[in-house]
């Protein structure tokens, strides 16, 4: 390679990584828009934002709709992660160290509601939903968030299973341990740090679900997204900004909890 | 013991039979129950002027986002792989940081930020580019902004692993043989890791055919499938027909799927067969 070409590509390969860093700068602008815009006292969105604020933010917290919708989201979300992630682990240990007959099927069933858009399943639970009874309670939605909250603890303990050979759990059931204190005291411990990702992202997706919330939910489970999708439709204020600020907050000191209980679970 | 497995199965099954296996199945009888004859919803999906410019508009929305998610992913994957150690943890971080927020949110934040009297506008206007305000929101533009930012982690993900995957003497060998760093990446890395794009364009363009909140909110006058099925079903009460494009997106969920792993399998076949050759 000539001495002009290498520095051609030096620079372009400079060139090259600044603009990246820049486009992934770029990708926070306009989560920062929205927290920018929460703080104006202008009844109407306006950018960049001319005087300072916390009107918006008295509003939100005295709004009992916020409150219910996001008691409801922390409810429906926390039972659903919990469901997903109960059917995830059994599933995964039944695919991955049991080796049950049929596993190649129940992967790919397991792994499906992350893929299949959310309208089709929505269309197909509310009859269901309804003949069972479940219709506007938080159990039809609970129980559709489960569906698609399952692939991601499956996904994680799948990956935590095969990370490590099960002589451990055959060395403990030869050492005289039944089935559920081998999981007890060796696979779960082994496990946690994906069983806690995996209820995590179950939760997460729960919280961010809005097609299934839309069709399965009454005015009274309403959820979060759901509320906010209904206020943009309505009338667009800095309130739904300053709504949303609160929950860009929240949700990232949860992604913090996510990152760094797994470490710090390894630690001890 | 073998017995005993399949008990391992039992939470699973309670889970996805009532609530994903037989939502599937009510749809597909449902799809057939229409008062015009069976058969009728999917004849009517295909001839019907209205619904065919909907799946067109979801087909070319999809296709869109996907080769803008790829143009701007594929380089940040690039630079990703490279870096290392805190770097890329903060590289990594930066991509994940907008995925946590809702898409409800991320939306919202597009309309404020390509509105008519938005930032974008602001700026394009203040340094003389356009004359008039664009209209985002009303052309597909702004959906198709919107969509891209958030489709975009989607696809980096997969293309990181694939070119984090490839042996760095790979490249080195096909410097000494004398190609220089751009028939490097031609010959060597870019097919290396063709099908890590494949995985990344498949899930993006999928999940893309399904996108309900971003259109109903950035679409303006253009309608997507989720739009088109949710409105049919909430206000039209035609549930047939709703069935019918449910069972038509469905279809071709799994259509696409099924082709990309054909495609991996004939790869792997392929790779298979050469090594054979050199064994």
């Amino acid at each position: 390679m000539s001495v002009s070409e290498k520095k051609l590509w030096t620079a372009w390969s400079r060139f090259l990584t600044g603009l990246v860093g820049a486009i992934l700068i770029g990708f926070l602008v306009p989560i920062l828009v929205v927290v920018a815009v929460s703080f104006q006292s202008k009844s109407y969105l306006s950018f960049p934002p001319t005087d300072f604020s916390l009107r918006w933010y008295q509003q939100f917290i005295g709004n009992d709709d916020y409150r219910s919708a996001i008691l409801n989201s922390m409810m429906i979300g926390a039972s659903a992660a919990a469901l997903a992630t109960i059917a995830g682990i059994s599933t995964a240990l039944a695919v991955v160290r049991a080796r049950a007959p049929g596993s190649a099927i129940v992967s790919t069933l397991s792994i499906a509601p992350a893929v299949l858009p959310q309208i089709v399943l929505a269309i197909g639970l509310f009859p269901i939903s309804v003949w069972l009874g479940l219709q506007g309670t938080l159990w039809a939605v609970i129980l559709a968030h489960a569906v698609i909250g399952l692939p991601f603890p499956f996904i994680t303990v799948c990956g935590a299973l095969t990370s490590y050979s099960n002589r451990i759990e055959i060395a403990s059931m030869t050492l005289g341990a039944n089935a559920f204190q081998t999981f007890r005291l060796i696979t779960f411990p082994m496990i946690r740090p994906a069983v806690i990702a995996g209820f995590i992202f179950a939760f997460a997706a729960s919280l961010d679900e809005l097609v299934l919330a839309l069709f399965l939910s009454s005015p009274s489970t309403r959820t979060l997204p759901l509320l906010l999708w209904e206020q943009l439709n309505f009338q667009v204020t800095p309130e739904i900004a300053a709504a949303a600020s609160v929950i860009l907050a929240v949700t990232s000191l949860l992604i913090l909890a996510a990152t760094l209980l797994p470490r710090l679970d390894k630690d001890n | 013991m073998k017995h005993r497995s399949f008990l391992l199965y039992l939470p699973v099954a309670l889970l996805l039979t009532p609530f994903f296996l037989a939502p599937m199945a009510v749809i597909g009888t449902e799809s057939f129950s229409g008062q015009h004859g069976v058969g009728a919803e999917y004849v009517k999906v295909v001839t019907d002027q209205g619904i065919r410019t909907v799946l067109y508009n979801t087909f070319y929305v999809a296709a869109m986002v996907t080769i803008l998610s790829l143009l701007i992913g594929y380089p940040i994957a690039y630079v990703l792989a490279r870096l290392k150690g805190r770097w890329a943890t903060i590289g990594i971080f930066l991509i994940f940081l907008p995925f946590w927020a809702s898409t409800v949110i991320r939306s919202f934040a597009w309309m404020i930020l390509l509105g008519r009297k938005g930032p974008v506008n602001s700026i394009l206007l203040g340094i003389g580019l356009i004359e008039d305000p664009i209209r985002f929101i009303d052309n597909g533009l702004g959906l198709m902004i919107a969509m891209t930012y958030i489709m975009v982690p989607f696809i980096v993900v997969p293309i990181l692993n694939g070119l984090r995957a490839i042996d760095p003497n790979l490249p080195r060998a096909a410097a000494v043989l004398g190609a220089n760093p751009w028939r490097q990446f031609l010959a060597v890395t870019l097919p290396l890791s063709m099908p890590n794009i494949a995985v990344g364009c498949t899930i993006v363009f999928v999940t893309s055919l399904g996108f309900f909140v971003t259109p109903s909110l950035l679409g303006g006058d253009l309608t997507v499938v989720s739009m088109l099925i949710s409105e049919q079903a909430n206000r039209l009460l035609d549930w047939p027909l709703a069935s019918a494009l449910a069972i038509i997106v469905l279809l071709l969920t799994i259509v696409i799927f099924a082709l990309l792993r054909l495609s991996q399998l004939a790869s792997r076949r392929r790779d298979k067969a050469r090594s054979g050759v050199f064994a």
